[in-house]
């Protein structure tokens, strides 16, 4: 697939989070602006889960270089005009037009480039987010200079990922470091390309209306059971599923060499293959994880320990219920009971506003341990 | 603000660099000093270990210690070898240190800067059209070093591609704007290249002239443009180019007058002009126009037919009749002149000027000046007298040579009564020196002489060889009039120009043997010189010299009559028109066009559905989507939704299933006629 790089931008601070300072020029419009422009762009560009870069959305501003380049231009210009020469002034002509030609590639570039969020995968807060996009180009293969290429993707405020030669679909990872608990919106995603000259920038946002949960960041510790409905047992072990011979769990495929006790003859007669039975025993009583019984310093901290022990109790196949407060989530077990007890425990009075375009403070300052 | 690029050069980018690195810098070695020439070697040589990984960078001490003493030395030297070339040096050390020192990708943008600038300086002095075409690829290897920053390609003859295309895609609106920009006057002064200079000098002693005829460069170049529209100039008889008037003679050579130095001098400042005849009464004179193209001399004498004026803002007409350019010809000029051959010059002598074309300097020469005497007093009239001193060439034994003997101290005497062989500065000499002694004002003039016409181009070339030294006697009531003595020795060489009266081979080609101009015996390798010649002089006119006039007749012919509504509207439609054409090129309309006709069929007949409410989800399988197809129009329209789910399984059969040859063919068949009976069916309902 299409090679891609994440890279630091060396040239901004970053802060300890991961999130990248607002450069210097940009804190210094005001904030009253930034919402009208957010306001504006986001009327423009609706959030939507798959979009196709038009003339509607695409920005064209001459870079860095590309001023000094036009410096360069205007210099030659004078230059040729006082040695009275036509070919230094047919020179700068020529570099003035080649950046004419380099808006038209530049736009072309990102035009008809079609992005679609991926599922992403699970994610802790405080660590890095990974956001799958689908990207799909829309022009010929056969052409290497007209395909896609240099494109760049970040959201505010993080670090880029650089897809550099496109294929007809590629896969960016962007990321989004450190992300609060709770339900993330990362934002609009910036796409931004330099391509061919570096003369112009074309960029466009891109809201591909994410809505991903972050789960709490999982703190180890001792693993705090509650029998909290029938208050007789406090063992660890309670509700763990171990194999056994009591209790018939279910069926499976066979395996050479088991002992034949298990098959389930009756199955073979019906012609459904060799399957065995299997049996398993619980180990004591389902047990709860209670936000109240969990000992810590704030909410932060205890949430983060029911986290950790979501996933310890999941990975022992132990049945368990979560209690949040009125937020009870029955005795279970497996993947689906994994994610709904994180989702509860991400979402338990979770910071509202995640989207570091309207309000980039939130990404910016630091979200470990903020008293709620 | 910020980069979205690794800072990492890549590899491709360093071995463009190597290249373009030669490219840019080999055609400014006549500019550059042997030491710059020395560290940018070493710092070509550097950088290709580095390349080769044999080396490591420098330290950057060195290459500050480096920087700062060359750009001192230049400093101290700047006097020495002007101020242009001291610029042009710098900015090639600055250029070839920044390359050695390169870590970043910001260095490799600024060396690319550097690089298109000195690429101007380049086309400073280098005009031609095979040296714009050579530096036009340099600017395209400079691209693409640009291009391989930014384009991520292993393939380095990629890059260079992507370059050209956009240079070329470029050209078509710079040469647009190239038509259409406004050309200024210099804005402020510049230093000039100091080079030596070429062409006639402002002394003549014996010998000078012989050294030019020896050369068989190209001095100017001149078109005529007659009211009839033919090129055809003056005979070469009346091809007089006045360049100097020379008045002060001191025994051994002539000189221009302290005075008319002076104003030359001060004509940047004054800018002298004359009144041109057609504002005076006599309007009714005859007036020659032409446009002189004149290769660099390094001097600021321009040529011109008799009394010439021209409205070029940088050349300025001397009370001489004589045109001065303000700056030196550094670089191919082109003036447009209209001369008046007809109206007389200077009607009254002022006394000064009398005093100045009558001095003698004492106890030169006395036989000359005794004939001279001698003549005044056989013929009082003055005219009668210079026909007499003419006649006397002629009538005596006189030979043109261009290796004349030598000549001792009193050198007109020597000339004139021992020698009797010389070429046209003595001959000259001898009749200013006799018509002076006679008492009659007359000066030197030296120029040059004729012209080779090219009838493919239409226009005259002027070689060194042409120059020539005549005379102007002042009479009364006529003004200055030619004299022009060569003539009565040599009449072949005037009246049919200087390869009739010369073997070229003995003359001026004998110090060139490279020259084209040898070809000249055999007719077909001249044809094809004058080809050559014919596209050179094409490209000084209308390339080099292309002015206000030129844009002017331009935008005539593309537009009939000119005005900013019509530029305007030609502006715009033609940038529409380019900006499309590489928009098409850039693949920005071809999104349709390359696509499967199998799929473009199939995505009409999925839109034509979704018309009708049955929209294919994104990534909805072709079975998936037949399914719900038929499910929602299985009692509406069956025939439409069986046809469909045929359609959706010769789609998947031919796009996913391995088919034979025959098989291939067969569900072709089949999906075009489902194709097109599904497509009347959705039509209709």
């Amino acid at each position: 697939m299409a090679k891609s790089t994440t890279a630091n931008k060396h040239s901004s601070a970053i802060y300890a989070n991961g999130a990248i300072k607002p450069s210097r020029l940009r804190r210094l419009i005001p904030a009253s602006l930034t919402q009208r422009w957010s306001r504006w762009i986001s009327k423009r560009l609706p959030p939507q889960k798959q979009i196709t870069l038009s003339h509607k959305g695409i920005f064209i501003l001459p870079s860095g270089f590309g001023l000094v380049w036009i410096g360069l231009i205007v210099l030659l210009y004078l230059f040729g005009t006082n040695y009275q020469n036509n070919l230094v002034i047919g020179l700068s002509l020529l570099l003035a037009s080649v950046f004419h030609t380099c808006i038209i590639y530049s736009y072309k570039n990102l035009a008809g480039l079609t992005f679609n969020a991926v599922t992403p995968p699970q994610g802790y807060a405080e660590d890095s987010m990974p956001f799958p996009i689908m990207l799909t180009g829309h022009t010929r293969q056969n052409n290497p200079d007209t395909t896609h290429q240099q494109i760049c993707l970040q959201f505010s405020y993080q670090r880029h990922v650089r897809v550099k030669q496109m294929h007809e679909q590629t896969i960016a990872i962007v990321p989004f470091e450190q992300p609060k608990r709770g339900k993330l919106n990362p934002g609009r995603i910036k796409v931004s390309s330099y391509f061919p000259l570096g003369l112009c920038r074309a960029w466009s946002y891109v809201d591909l209306d994410i809505h991903h949960v972050i789960f709490a960041k999982p703190e180890m510790c001792d693993i705090e059971l509650a029998s909290h409905i029938s208050d007789n047992d406090n063992h660890n072990e309670h509700g763990k599923l171990r194999p056994g011979v009591d209790d018939y769990k279910g069926l499976r495929s066979y395996i050479p060499g088991e002992s034949l006790k298990q098959v389930a003859w009756k199955k073979w007669a019906q012609g459904k293959g060799m399957l065995s039975k299997e049996f398993a025993e619980p180990e004591g009583l389902p047990v709860w994880l209670t936000l109240a019984n969990t000992s810590g310093n704030d909410i932060e901290h205890k949430l983060s320990k029911l986290a950790w022990q979501v996933d310890k109790l999941s990975q022992s196949q132990q049945i368990f219920g979560l209690i949040l407060d009125e937020h009870i989530i029955n005795q279970q077990t497996g993947e689906a009971h994994r994610v709904a007890c994180h989702t509860a425990i991400a979402t338990y009075h979770a910071p509202t506003n995640m989207n570091p375009d309207v309000n980039p403070s939130n990404v910016a300052k630091s979200s470990v341990g903020e008293p709620s | 603000m910020t980069d979205n690029f690794d800072a990492i050069i890549s590899r491709n980018t360093l071995f463009w660099l190597l290249i373009t690195n030669v490219a840019i810098l080999s055609p400014l070695h006549q500019q550059a000093t042997l030491w710059s020439i020395g560290i940018c070697a070493i710092c070509f040589v550097w950088r290709l270990g580095i390349f080769l990984g044999k080396v490591a960078a420098p330290p950057k001490l060195l290459v500050t210690t480096l920087a700062i003493g060359a750009a001192t030395t230049l400093a101290l030297v700047s006097s020495q070898i002007g101020l242009l070339n001291a610029l042009v040096n710098l900015l090639i050390l600055g250029y070839a240190l920044k390359y050695i020192e390169m870590r970043e990708l910001r260095d490799v943008k600024a060396i690319v800067l550097v690089g298109y600038f000195l690429i101007g300086l380049t086309l400073l002095d280098q005009q031609s059209m095979l040296n714009t075409l050579h530096l036009l690829a340099v600017a395209v290897l400079n691209t693409g070093v640009l291009i391989s920053v930014y384009q991520d390609k292993s393939n380095k003859v990629a890059n260079l591609s992507f370059s050209l295309k956009i240079i070329l895609q470029s050209l078509p609106l710079a040469i647009l704007l190239f038509v259409v920009f406004p050309r200024l006057g210099p804005l402020w002064l510049v230093p000039n290249m100091k080079t030596a200079k070429t062409g006639l000098s402002d002394e003549v002693s014996f010998g000078d002239i012989s050294k030019l005829t020896r050369s068989a460069e190209l001095a100017f170049r001149v078109g005529f443009d007659n009211p009839d529209g033919s090129t055809l100039g003056p005979a070469n008889q009346d091809l007089y180019w006045r360049t100097l008037v020379m008045e002060n003679y001191d025994g051994k050579t002539w000189r221009q007058d302290p005075s008319i130095q002076q104003i030359q001098r001060q004509a940047y400042f004054n800018k002298p002009k004359r009144q041109a005849p057609n504002n005076v009464a006599n309007a009714s004179s005859k007036k020659i126009d032409y446009v002189v193209i004149s290769e660099p001399s390094h001097q600021k004498w321009l040529y011109g037919l008799d009394e010439a004026f021209s409205s070029n803002d940088q050349v300025v007409e001397l009370a001489d009749y004589r045109l001065y350019s303000l700056r030196p010809v550094d670089q191919r000029m082109s003036y447009r002149v209209t001369s008046y051959p007809e109206t007389i010059m200077d009607l009254k002598l002022d006394s000064h000027t009398q005093q100045l074309n009558l001095a003698l300097p004492a106890n030169s020469n006395p036989k000359t000046r005794k004939l001279g005497l001698q003549f005044a007093k056989d013929y009082p009239d003055p005219q009668a007298r210079i026909n007499a001193m003419m006649n006397y060439f002629a009538e005596q034994a006189y030979y043109y040579t261009l290796s004349p003997p030598r000549v001792g101290e009193q050198q007109i005497d020597d000339f004139l009564f021992e020698n009797r062989a010389g070429f046209c500065a003595h001959y000259a000499s001898a009749l200013v020196f006799m018509a002076r002694a006679s008492g009659i004002p007359t000066r030197m003039v030296t120029g040059y002489q004729g012209g080779d016409y090219n009838a493919k181009a239409g226009y005259y070339s002027v070689y060194q060889y042409m120059a020539h030294a005549w005379t102007e006697v002042w009479f009364e009531g006529q003004g200055w009039q030619r004299f022009d003595p060569t003539a009565m020795i040599a009449p072949q060489r005037v009246l049919d120009g200087f390869d009739a009266t010369f073997d070229s081979q003995s003359s001026y080609l004998q110090d060139s043997p490279f020259s084209t101009l040898h070809m000249k015996q055999y007719p077909w390798l001249n044809e094809l010189r004058q080809q050559f010649a014919s596209v050179d002089y094409y490209w000084s006119v209308w390339v080099l010299g292309f002015d206000e006039q030129r844009k002017q007749q331009v935008l005539a012919k593309l537009l009939g009559d000119v005005s900013s509504t019509k530029i305007a509207l030609l502006m715009i439609v033609s940038f529409i028109i380019i900006a499309l054409v590489i928009a098409y090129y850039a693949g920005l309309f071809n999104v349709d066009r390359h696509q499967d006709p199998l799929n473009k069929r199939y995505q009409l007949i999925c839109k034509r559905l979704a018309k009708k409410g049955i929209a294919r989800q994104q990534g909805q399988a072709p079975f998936d989507y037949a399914a719900a197809v038929s499910a929602h129009l299985s009692t509406l329209s069956p025939q439409v939704a069986a046809d469909f789910t045929a359609l959706s399984n010769a789609y998947v059969a031919l796009k996913y299933q391995p088919l034979s040859e025959s098989q291939t063919q067969q569900q072709q068949q089949h999906f075009k006629r489902l194709y097109r009976r599904l497509r009347l069916r959705l039509l209709r309902n």
